[in-house]
């Protein structure tokens, strides 16, 4: 958006140099119906077309103030209604005013990203349902400039006397009360995918032996130890065993 | 200038969480709490008081009304700042194309009056002090 805004405050293009002043071209009379002082006069209105008896020279409009009217008039000579050319230095609308006052930064930050819509977004830690209209609840701020609560000047501390006011019956406040409680709900951020592509299609096979694989590491310091105690209880039975084997025999 | 906002800031803060902890409170009183009650309304009368003291310095702060009635929509109140920016803007290239025209239309007009009424031109342009055509 800036940049087409750039481009059109660019500089414009030189206008077309003006044919010369005196001399007229030919054919054309330099003589009559011009409005210099030593022509025939046109006078009254001077847009007004319609031929008739000439009439004595308007008066200078007066804009503003006498003394202003007349600073402001340069010595005009033949022609009237002549007034200086704004200055140089007079800010316009010609110039890019976004660029004029430094707000190039404001304008990108606002217009060049989207800004999210919600109130909630501005101000995320405010707690409560903020989102809803001020209407709804009569929290408008507007009522609030229109309307301004009738109170005092300043703000008091509340003394012991006056907190008896706000002695609480024990017990949940009923549902419809808890509007602290109530947040916009927050959107989940989705976790991305580290394969975004669609896994090959699996032989049964192939995923019996994975969830295998799965469930082994899942489980693996355990399953150790007890195959290993496994072990050695039976080692410790079998026939083989060396102390299984003596016991055995000492008790035989 | 942000160093300005930034008391009021602290102050809203310390009051919106006072006020927070004063819903929770309330939300299943307790008759032990009725203490920490008592000193949350306190600190909350103590927190309108320092808010009430930033005024001294943003008493040169203006805030559009227009503002007021995005919050009180549940908008962002950036996206006012955002159609302010965006019509400043429209209104600025609206005006340049008027100021573009006029003097298009300025040096058409003095090419053709040069064209029947040199001497008349020669004397404006003397007036004016234009010896170039007008930019």
């Amino acid at each position: 958006m800036m940049e087409g805004f750039s481009s059109l405050f660019a500089p414009a293009e030189p206008p077309p140099p003006l044919p010369p002043g005196p001399g007229a071209p030919p054919g054309v009379p330099t003589g009559g119906g011009g409005f210099g002082s030593n022509k025939p006069q046109v006078t009254g209105n001077p847009n007004s077309t319609v031929p008739g008896p000439p009439l004595p020279p308007p008066p200078p409009l007066s804009m503003g103030p006498a003394g202003d009217d007349a600073a402001r008039r340069s010595p005009s000579g033949p022609f009237y209604l002549l007034r200086d050319l704004p200055g140089l230095s007079d800010l316009t609308g010609s110039v890019n005013l976004i660029v004029h006052y430094n707000l190039e930064h404001s304008f990108g930050k606002f217009c060049g990203k989207k800004v999210k819509e919600k109130l909630s977004n501005f101000l995320p830690d405010l707690p409560g349902m903020i989102d809803t209209p001020g209407s709804q609840d009569n929290s408008s701020l507007r009522s609030l400039i229109e309307k301004p609560p009738i109170c005092g000047n300043s703000f008091t501390p509340l003394t012991g006397a006056l907190l008896t006011g706000f002695r609480l019956h024990a017990g949940p406040l009923p549902e419809q009360c808890r509007l602290m409680h109530i947040q916009p709900p927050k959107k989940k951020h989705r976790k991305h995918k580290r394969n975004p592509e669609p896994a090959p299609p699996e032989t049964p096979s192939d995923s019996d032996h994975r969830k295998k694989k799965k469930k082994q590491r899942e489980d693996d310091p355990e399953r150790r130890r007890k195959k290993k105690d496994k072990k050695k209880k039976k080692s410790r039975h079998s026939p083989e065993h060396p102390g299984a084997a003596s016991s055995q025999s000492g008790l035989r | 200038m942000a160093e300005k906002f930034d008391s009021l800031e602290e102050h809203l803060e310390k009051f919106v969480e006072n006020i927070r902890q004063l819903g929770i409170i309330v939300s299943d009183f307790q008759p032990s709490s009725q203490a920490g009650l008592n000193q949350k309304l306190n600190f909350m009368i103590t927190g309108l008081q320092d808010v009430d003291k930033c005024r001294q310095q943003l008493h040169d702060i203006t805030v559009p009304l227009e503002v007021f009635d995005y919050i009180d929509q549940g908008r962002n109140p950036q996206l006012y700042t955002r159609e302010c920016l965006e019509r400043a803007l429209a209104k600025n290239e609206q005006v340049k194309g008027k100021i573009d025209t006029m003097k298009k239309f300025k040096i058409l007009l003095i090419q053709e009056l040069s064209k029947v009424f040199p001497e008349d031109m020669a004397k404006y342009r003397a007036i004016r002090g234009e010896d170039h055509p007008p930019s």
